[in-house]
């Protein structure tokens, strides 16, 4: 099966003054059709970069020093700007963490999804108007016909994601990437954007990446999953695999370091901090603060190997000459 | 015996007053905190929970006297401490300190490490010269720093390391009662852990008694021994926390412990979620009778009639719903 996207060794660096920052060092991923991807890791993992990459979003200065990606076979680095401003918002979508700040507050919700509809598609006003009222129907707003003419303030956090989600579909998009789309909500409400992504992507068939730091949102959504840690993907998966078997350190690190709802066992923490990627390490980004780092982590980055059928881990253990180190540690 | 109650709430009430209409001759009143009662034993956790707009950290500021109160009592050790004058407080304020939720904000950049955590000692005059120098670095060791740190500035360190300053500054004048607000949000979840290990620890060691403010439900859990679920300025359920996770009776907190996400993929898949419908109304203009029957599906006539009483239904167990009864047999 094709890929509708794939990424194959991309680089992304931020030129500042003090240095070159390597927020992505080197990520390779696909994604099928109608797949639903999680990207996980912590702040400065580089999973927001990887995504701005592929949108071409980065500004100076931010810049994808080298790798290829491609998205239904052309490659999105050669495109020139009036290219990508075809393909963005029409046929790649994005949401943002914070609705807040991402619909622009002078004008109304629905001259902001017109602008959406009329900028990719030959409609008349009347028509996007028409496409407008019934997305905002799709994404749960009561009353769709009125509140078309509300301004942004006039719509509480939940609802604004809502608009956001009405703006990025209307184009009827292959792939939506959401980034930490339910991070700014309250819990009841990212229940319910959760279950409307969950709901849209069955109806519509569109294909997403959803990047978070919330495994719990991960194992709601996703049906694959990269965990990403110092501009590195370490781990990537089926989510069973991700969550019941994890083959890297730092995926056994992380599960273990959240509460278990059915008991109060002592949390397991990471010790140590991430990376500086200003100045990132030789080997494993994780080594320094991995229990089972041997010499060669420090000095060599691994490469991926195999653990099963779509399931590969970046870490020196899984070489066959590696000590045998059983890694236990899945939610189960 | 059950301990005895270290801090004993009675009907606190904290409005926060708007002028509002053309001449801003119309008041109007915000009912943050609106006649909630609960006690905290001594040493102890007790988990306040809510969504945002609840009132969760206006409790924990008016409790410290941050904010004046409006109505109601605040009984610390057995004595009122709700009107006491700025100069009376004195000796309170070196039995109650809080820790703030962002790390970023609530440290002065322009002071060294040593000098913010040094600045409690100063104004409760409990140390000078060397004996203050030897408290800063023993303070530092506590909460996992080293010596070198404490003449640097808060911008060298991460979020993780800059809370731990923030717990240290809290440890300096020995207080028994630390009211945490959202001390772990800010942070990754890989430190999240190593925060609320070190909280627990020195639980243990000194004998603390935390108020434990939070919207993260899982980890609330982890911590509290006692948990209240707020929504908008009321006090909803107040049970011991395996109780209130096992069986939740009021129908706010079963929606809301049913919105956290599980991570774990097959758990999740089993789950069947109640999906609250709706946001938080605005506090200016809360509902009539009990606030949350307008996304309640049990609601009936005389809820919005009549505004329920937080009772206790079973020993040690407090809900306030008019069928709580029906809901803790299951006959509703």
């Amino acid at each position: 099966m094709e890929k509708l996207i794939e990424l194959k060794d991309v680089k992304t660096s931020f030129f500042t003054h003090l240095g070159e920052v390597q927020a992505v060092r080197g990520v390779s991923f696909g994604l099928n059709k109608g797949e639903a991807l999680g990207i996980v890791g912590e702040s400065g993992s580089g999973k927001s970069i990887t995504s701005m990459s592929i949108m071409r979003l980065l500004q100076n200065p931010g810049k994808v020093k080298s790798g290829e990606i491609f998205f239904k076979g052309e490659n999105l680095l050669e495109k020139n700007k009036k290219d990508m401003m075809a393909i963005r918002g029409n046929e790649i979508a994005m949401i943002f963490q914070d609705p807040m700040t991402s619909l622009n507050p002078v004008y109304t919700v629905g001259n902001q999804i017109i602008e959406a509809i009329r900028k990719h598609q030959n409609v008349t006003k009347k028509e996007a108007r028409k496409k407008a009222i019934n997305m905002l129907e799709i994404v749960g707003i009561p009353d769709p016909e009125k509140r078309i003419d509300a301004y942004p303030h006039e719509f509480s956090g939940g609802m604004r994601q809502r608009v956001m989600i009405a703006i990025a579909l209307s184009c009827e998009p292959d792939l939506l990437i959401a980034d930490e789309p339910t991070t700014a909500l309250d819990v009841t409400i990212q229940a319910q954007i959760l279950d409307l992504m969950k709901d849209l992507k069955v109806k519509t068939g569109t294909s997403i990446i959803l990047i978070t730091h919330d495994l719990g949102v991960v194992a709601d959504v996703c049906s694959r999953v990269l965990v990403m840690y110092g501009g590195l993907i370490m781990e990537e998966g089926k989510v069973e695999d991700i969550f019941y078997n994890p083959q890297h350190p730092y995926t056994v690190g992380l599960l273990k370091s959240i509460p278990k709802i059915e008991n109060k066992e002592r949390l397991i923490p990471i010790d140590g901090t991430p990376p500086d990627l200003l100045h990132p390490p030789k080997g494993c980004p994780f080594a320094a603060r991995c229990e089972h780092a041997m010499n060669i982590c420090m000095e060599e980055r691994p490469d991926f190997f195999e653990c099963g059928e779509g399931h590969r881990s970046l870490c020196w253990l899984k070489h066959p000459d590696s000590p045998k180190v059983k890694l236990d540690g899945g939610v189960r | 015996m059950a301990a005895e109650n270290l801090l004993e709430i009675k009907n606190l009430q904290k409005y926060f007053s708007k002028n509002t209409g053309f001449f801003k001759k119309k008041m109007q009143h915000l009912k943050a905190v609106d006649d909630i009662s609960f006690t905290i034993k001594k040493g102890e956790t007790f988990g306040l929970v809510g969504e945002s707009g609840c009132g969760k950290s206006t409790t924990g500021r008016t409790i410290i006297r941050l904010y004046d109160v409006t109505g109601g009592e605040i009984i610390y050790d057995g004595k009122d401490i709700s009107t006491l004058t700025e100069k009376e407080l004195t000796p309170y304020r070196r039995k109650i300190q809080m820790i703030f939720q962002d790390p970023y904000a609530s440290l002065n950049t322009r002071m060294t490490v040593g000098d913010i955590i040094g600045e409690p000692l100063d104004i409760h005059n409990l140390a000078k010269g060397e004996a203050r120098q030897k408290r800063i670095y023993e303070l530092l060791h506590t909460v996992g720093l080293s010596k070198e740190h404490a003449s640097r500035y808060p911008h060298e360190f991460s979020g993780g390391q800059r809370q731990r300053i923030g717990i240290a500054r809290a440890l300096a004048v020995e207080p028994e009662f630390i009211i945490c607000d959202e001390p772990i949000s800010a942070l990754d979840v890989s430190i999240q852990a190593q925060v609320v290990n070190m909280l627990d620890d020195l639980q243990k060691e000194l004998g603390l008694t935390y108020l434990f403010i939070a919207h993260d439900l899982s980890m609330v859990k982890h911590i509290s021994d006692r948990i209240g679920v707020l929504y908008l300025g009321k006090m909803m359920e107040v049970a011991e926390s395996d109780a209130l996770y096992d069986h939740p009776i009021h129908p706010y907190t079963k929606a809301l412990l049913s919105s956290i996400p599980i991570p774990d993929p097959e758990l999740n898949a089993k789950v069947d979620r109640e999906i609250l419908e709706g946001d938080v109304p605005s506090p200016l203009n809360p509902p009539s009778g009990c606030r949350f029957r307008t996304r309640c599906k049990y609601a009936e006539g005389i809820c919005a009639e009549k505004e329920p009483v937080l009772e206790e239904i079973v020993e040690g167990r407090f809900v306030a719903c008019h069928f709580a009864k029906e809901f803790n047999e299951g006959t509703k």
